[in-house]
């Protein structure tokens, strides 16, 4: 369990490794879990200019 | 009996691309690790990271390239690799390969400043399409209409901090129907295709555009293979406009989504489909 960054509201990053994408059940705003040990999540990246497929 | 394969997984954001792929491996019972690219470390002449390939899916292109070099370079084989990443993941790379290849390609020039782009585009004619030479999601493409739109927009663009902004592709605007094609070939096999409507002229799926699935034609097939077989080969998805004298391909993605395309079909499982190919290039 941790925190969202937005809201501070409990946010439960169970089985997820990093770089997973979910959003806040509180204030909706896109996370990213940044590492799983501790578990981190930070606001989701905005897309760079290199950023593509 | 030789060692089980271990592939990694090169990624920044587990789209449902990235998680199939997970599940296609462990469905086989193939290890295939993940590796988040902001975590990584590449020791030059360290050891290479124990895996016999790594798959790249990163969504940075630039991040994408180097750890591709550094893994080469430490004897990990790579999918794709670096060689056709830079190719296929530069506009202006891609347009070179396709137009050796001689495959039909809009009519495209590279301009280095902001007065020899507006010359390019005096020269292609209006509108013209001017982009980034490295960037996706049809982000930061421009239609120019006219050569007062030329202007506006070229200085807007060299204002813009990064050195690749301010170099130009300017290219011909190929007046295709609301739509385009995308057809994803893996190995020397094209396995899935895919109209994009919009009507915005930007059809990328990203920008909203409606999916359905294409069945490809003998021309369409071999049309996506020779585009491929002109990046070096690998998991590419390519582009085709359909203009008045028929089939352009635009541009070929190195590491390309395929959740729509997937969308379209039940025929084939596309992330099993790179992940046997991963596998098979993985063969000492
Ligand atoms: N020369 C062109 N003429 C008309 N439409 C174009 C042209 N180039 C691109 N487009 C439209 O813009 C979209 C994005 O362009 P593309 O070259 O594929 O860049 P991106 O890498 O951002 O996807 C294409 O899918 C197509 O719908
Ligand atoms: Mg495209
Ligand atoms: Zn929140």
């Amino acid at each position: 369990m941790t925190n969202c960054p937005e809201c501070d509201a409990q946010v439960d990053c169970g089985a997820m490794i990093a770089g997973e994408i979910f959003p806040c059940r509180d204030c909706g705003t896109e996370l990213e879990v940044l590492a799983t040990a501790p578990i981190t999540v930070e606001r989701a990246p905005k897309e760079a200019e290199d950023w593509g497929e | 009996m030789s060692e089980p394969v271990r592939l990694g997984l090169f990624y920044t954001i587990l789209r449902p691309e990235e998680k199939w792929l997970l599940a296609a491996a462990s469905a086989r019972g193939i290890s295939l690790e993940p590796m988040h690219d902001e975590g990584m470390l590449f020791p030059i002449g360290g050891a290479p990271p124990p895996v016999d390939l790594v798959l790249n899916r990163s969504v940075s292109h630039i991040r994408g390239l180097y750890a591709l070099r550094c893994l080469e370079s430490g004897g990990v084989r790579t999918v794709n690799n670096a060689e056709v990443t830079e190719r296929a993941g530069d506009k202006i790379l891609g347009s070179l390969a396709l137009s050796r290849a001689g495959i039909p390609t809009p009519r495209t020039i590279v301009a280095l400043t902001e007065d020899a782009a507006l010359r390019a585009l005096d020269d292609i004619g209006y509108p013209a399409v001017l982009k980034p030479p490295i960037g996706s999601w049809g982000r930061l493409i421009a239609r120019v209409r006219d050569r007062e739109e030329a202007e506006q927009i070229l200085e807007h663009k060299s204002a813009l901090p990064s050195p690749t902004q301010s170099i130009f592709y300017v290219q011909e605007h190929v007046p295709k129907p609301e739509r385009d094609l995308r057809i994803l070939v893996v190995g020397d096999e094209p396995i899935a295709g895919m109209v994009r409507r919009s009507t915005h002229w930007r059809t990328n799926a990203a920008r909203g555009a409606t999916t359905e699935a294409l069945p490809l034609s003998g021309e369409l097939s071999e049309l996506a293979r020779r585009a491929a077989r002109a990046m070096g080969g690998g998991v590419l998805a390519v582009d085709v406009m359909e203009g008045p004298k028929g089939y352009v391909v635009h541009e070929v993605n190195p590491t390309p989504e395929f959740k729509a395309l997937q969308g379209t079909t039940t025929q084939v499982d596309i992330a099993d489909r790179i992940l046997s190919f991963a596998l098979e290039a993985a063969q000492p």
